[in-house]
């Protein structure tokens, strides 16, 4: 009885997160829309560069609908992202995405899609694929960086809780302070030049590049070694906050009863610390840890930069740049699902890794 | 008699920044197979620590075992000394030979492990059993401490049970791998009355199934009494009293045992105040700082003479109280929590902590409100309060109604009624000196025309309570539970009240403190004219205490009236049950 309802729970909890997600997105997706409106850049102009005529200009923005009034854009916008949306059987013709009609009306039609990104307006490809490109490599990217920070902070943070105030866990402490402090393109860029440049003939590494590619006869290649770099440099600052928060959260632990218990049965000290306190000490960090994940898979401007790694990050910023609307929506809109999954993960997370949380 | 453990000589002290402290110092005693030996003490006596000495559990630094050995003596075999062993070695007696039980069965168990698993850990690392052997023993051992649905326990997490349960899977954990020794530190003092009366039975129970020999620990002579086979009196480290229960209840020679045995609440009379250890010894220290106890001339029974109340005048006060127009009148009030909620959030059903209670109480008086954990007599002080917000029913004070009050008048009444919390550690913050956390409440209300005054007042409140000017700037951590509790109970006074709701103010006290607070309080309310509700899960303490008194179950009242009327003939069952857990 007690398991059934505990799922059921669970669905209803998870349900209700989506929907509130669903709103998050929808707004963001206003509130970017609304400040890129009211930025005084004209896109369509931006298209076409400083020498273009007006009249080109007028097309264009007409054809982009840039002409129309605020909530106009937003309205077709929301309709193309849309699964379920409504189209004009005139325009049927010209549309670049295939779909499942359902009910047809006298001018237009209700029908079913994926949901559609448009096309970024420098390059006129679809946004789809320009996030398809980017996306696995910042996932990529943001795995590594957050699977070193834990496979280093995590142990750290324990020994360093185990003798608190010996020299071990004084230097832990002091190295993670100075690792927190250093901006991530700084590290980034001493990374590049020591071991991309410098010690180029003992590393191998390159200062620059991007993990996949593709060659000149146009097949994909893979560059993994371009990960190793751009993961440390991304990684340290996690590896210092996690190394602080695992030991604090394990000294707090340890002074605790149950511990006391634990020792008292005869358990080994191995067996008290990573059975029974670690997966104590592990709420706080989790918290930590899925923050950066989530804010890593944003993509990392400058460590990408650094790097050349093209990957989200750098794609946004790009984007942003040149104003071009559906490339940074596209993007934001990802980055915003992230946050949203990511917080529904670690509420199950803490559920499971203390009982005593339930979701509901 | 077949010995067991021989203690010698044990020091074990404490590094602090104020220097070392001496927890357990020259202690020597035996345990006998199959006996139990009872240690009492107040906290600060060295009696826990002498137990988790003899586990090697101390915390090393700032702890140290000194010197003294702890020889163990297995059938057959030499006495082994555990001091000598290797931290190997001795992990081999711990949870095997020696099972331990500790104080807090809500913190004692590790809180993302099922029960089960934490004793199956035991009987797997000490006992040469297949698995499904071991996880039958694990239920087998549940069945034994009397758990209901063994096998649904093993699956449970902690916090599923109730904190009896809890102890009793702490009791199956110690019990798990048959020791010779089983060491309780305080097993029931964070339980209810009734609670603690089943755990020492089944305890006794279980050491005449297994023989095992039990130490055990506590503060209260009351509950040895009704377990031990002999006692061990600790003061400040050292043991100043052993000797077979019978004669140290007795023929008690110390003075400590004499005010320890002197200061629970008594149950057949009623006393004015209560002994306490100050009217049996003083305490001084010689010139190098050693603690010098100095026996006071006072026979226990003549104080109790002295001290007690005939039934004439408990009559005529009674009386004279209920006569008079009442202070406070809550009129079926009901304070609901929400259990189950809906999608949108709309509760479905509800827990009904107080469930249409009605009472008055007079100017002058003390009420009594006594139940078991859960019983909501803590929600029900918290609501009169508006800590706690109300489902319906009315709380008339001097002729407002305090559940319609604006926030902004109920302000200015905050200061008229105040309460006094269970847990003196938590109530203050440590990082404001005691002397500003009592001025606080008076700058926020108001009281008095500059600082100056205030702060004469504070120290003027510091020594009515038994502490001193000295203490005005000094932090929470410097003092002792019993002066913590002195601290609240300025910090109460401070605004003048006339209302007091005194919540558990007294249950995480010492048995000895716990008498001396219990003096204060009375003291104030009569120097004052103050009118407590005293709510309390200890019958004793509250027949002590008040003058009228309400018992509590569920959300509902009882049984309600004159407090020796209900003590002497209880009308309900659970009434006499809540009499019959008071130890003897």
């Amino acid at each position: 009885m007690a398991s059934s309802n505990i799922s059921l729970g669970m669905i209803a909890f998870l349900l209700r997160k989506l929907f509130y997600g669903f709103f998050v997105l929808v707004l963001v997706i206003i509130l970017i829309s609304s400040v890129i409106y009211l930025a005084p850049v004209d896109p369509a102009r931006l298209t076409f560069g400083q020498r273009s005529d007006a009249k080109t200009v007028e097309a264009k923005r007409e054809k982009l609908g840039l002409d129309q009034p605020l909530y106009v854009q937003l309205g077709s916008y929301l309709n193309d992202l849309s699964p379920l949306s409504k189209i004009k059987i005139a325009d049927e013709q010209e549309l670049p995405y295939e779909y499942l009609s359902l009910l047809t009306f006298s001018e237009s039609k209700m029908v079913l899609k994926w949901p559609y990104l448009r096309e970024s307006f420098q390059t006129g490809r679809s946004v789809s694929a320009v996030l398809r490109e980017a996306i696995p490599k910042t996932i990529i990217l943001a795995f590594s960086a957050i699977g070193i920070a834990m496979l280093i902070g995590i142990p750290l943070g324990v020994m360093a809780s185990l003798k608190p105030n010996s020299l071990f866990d004084n230097s832990a402490v002091v190295l993670s302070v100075i690792g927190f402090s250093v901006p991530s393109y700084v590290s980034a860029m001493i990374l590049a030049l020591v071991f991309g440049y410098l010690l180029h003939d003992y590393t191998g590494l390159e200062t620059q590049g991007a993990i996949f590619d593709l060659d000149d006869l146009g097949d994909e290649r893979y560059f993994w070694k371009n990960l190793i770099l751009p993961a440390i440099a991304l990684g340290i600052r996690p590896v210092a906050i996690i190394t602080q928060l695992t030991r604090s959260a394990m000294l707090d632990v340890l002074s605790q009863d149950f511990i006391r218990t634990a020792k008292a049965k005869g358990l080994s000290k191995f067996k008290v610390v990573f059975k029974h306190a670690l997966r104590n000490a592990m709420n706080p960090v989790t918290t930590a840890i899925s923050g950066w994940f989530a804010s890593l898979l944003a993509g990392a401007f400058f460590v990408e930069n650094v790097f050349r790694f093209n990957g989200l990050g750098q794609l946004t910023v790009n984007a942003m740049l040149t104003y071009d609307i559906p490339v940074v929506l596209g993007a934001v809109l990802f980055t915003a699902s992230i946050f949203v999954l990511i917080n529904i993960l670690v509420d199950v997370l803490y559920a499971y890794l203390d009982p005593r949380v339930t979701v509901s | 008699m077949d010995q067991l453990l021989e203690v010698k000589n044990l020091s074990t002290f404490f590094e602090t920044e104020e220097g070392t402290v001496k927890a357990v110092n020259d202690v020597s005693f035996n345990i006998n197979r199959g006996e139990t030996i009872g240690i009492v003490g107040e906290s600060g006596s060295g009696k826990s620590v002498t137990a988790l000495s003899i586990m090697r559990l101390v915390q090393e630094p700032p702890g140290k075992i000194k010197h003294g050995e702890i020889n163990y003596f297995s059938k057959g075999q030499n006495p082994v000394d555990l001091l000598k062993l290797t931290e190997d070695q001795i992990r081999k007696y711990r949870g095997n030979a020696i099972g331990m039980i500790f104080q807090e069965p809500m913190t004692s168990l590790n809180p993302v492990f099922r029960c089960g698993n934490q004793v199956l850990e035991a009987v797997e690392l000490h006992m040469d059993l297949s698995k499904e052997q071991s996880k039958q023993r694990v239920i087998d051992l549940f069945a034994k401490v009397q758990l209901p649905d063994p096998e649904r326990i093993y699956r449970s997490y902690p916090h599923e049970l109730s904190g009896g349960q809890k102890q009793r899977v702490m009791i199956a954990m110690a019990m798990s791998c048959n020791p010779d020794l089983l060491i309780a530190d305080e097993p029931t003092t964070a339980l209810d009355v009734t609670v603690q009366k089943s755990i020492i039975e089944l305890m006794d129970a279980l050491k005449k199934e297994t023989g095992t020999a039990v130490m055990f620990i506590t503060h209260d002579l009351g509950v040895i009494s009704e377990i031990a086979d002999r006692v061990i009196v600790m003061y400040k480290g050292k043991i100043v009293e052993q000797g077979p229960l019978k004669a140290i209840f007795e023929n008690p020679q110390h003075p400590y045992t004499k005010s320890l045995l002197a200061c629970r609440p008594p149950l057949d009379y009623r006393l004015r105040k209560l002994p306490i250890v100050s009217d049996f010894m003083a305490i001084s220290k010689d010139e190098n700082g050693e603690l010098l106890l100095t026996e006071k001339d006072q026979n226990a029974q003549e104080l109790i003479d002295k001290f007690k109340i005939t039934e004439k005048e408990t009559t005529e006060r009674y009386e004279k109280l209920i006569h008079q127009e009442p202070l406070l009148k809550v009129d079926s009030l009901k304070t609901w929590f929400p259990a189950t909620k809906n999608f949108f959030g709309k509760p479905l059903t509800y827990v009904k902590a107080v469930d249409d209670i009605s009472f008055e109480v007079y100017p002058g008086e003390t009420l009594g409100l006594v139940g078991e954990s859960g019983c909501g007599k803590t929600t029900l002080g918290r609501t009169i309060l508006r800590l706690t917000q109300a489902q319906s029913g009315k709380v008339w004070y001097k002729g407002q109604n305090l559940l319609t009050l604006s926030d902004k008048e109920m302000r200015a009444l905050r200061k008229e009624i105040q309460i006094i919390f269970q847990d003196p550690y938590s109530s203050l913050n440590p990082r404001i000196t005691i002397g500003n956390a009592i001025k606080e409440p008076m700058t926020v209300h108001g009281i008095l025309n500059s600082d100056q005054e205030r702060k004469a007042k504070v120290n003027d409140l510091l020594n009515t309570v038994g502490l001193s000017d000295s203490h005005y700037d000094r932090y929470p951590h410097e003092f002792s539970g019993g002066q913590r509790q002195r601290v609240c109970i300025a910090r109460a006074l401070a605004l003048n009240p006339s209302f007091i709701i005194c919540d558990e103010s007294v249950s995480a006290l010492d048995v000895s403190v716990q008498a001396q607070v219990l003096n204060l309080l009375i003291d104030l309310r009569e120097k004052f004219n103050l009118t407590y509700i005293f709510i309390s899960h200890d019958l004793s303490v509250v027949k002590f205490m008040s003058d009228r008194m309400i018992v509590m179950n569920k959300g509902k009242i009882e049984e309600m009236g004159k407090t020796d009327d209900i003590y002497n003939s209880p009308s309900k069952s659970y009434t006499q049950k809540l009499i019959d857990a008071i130890p003897k």
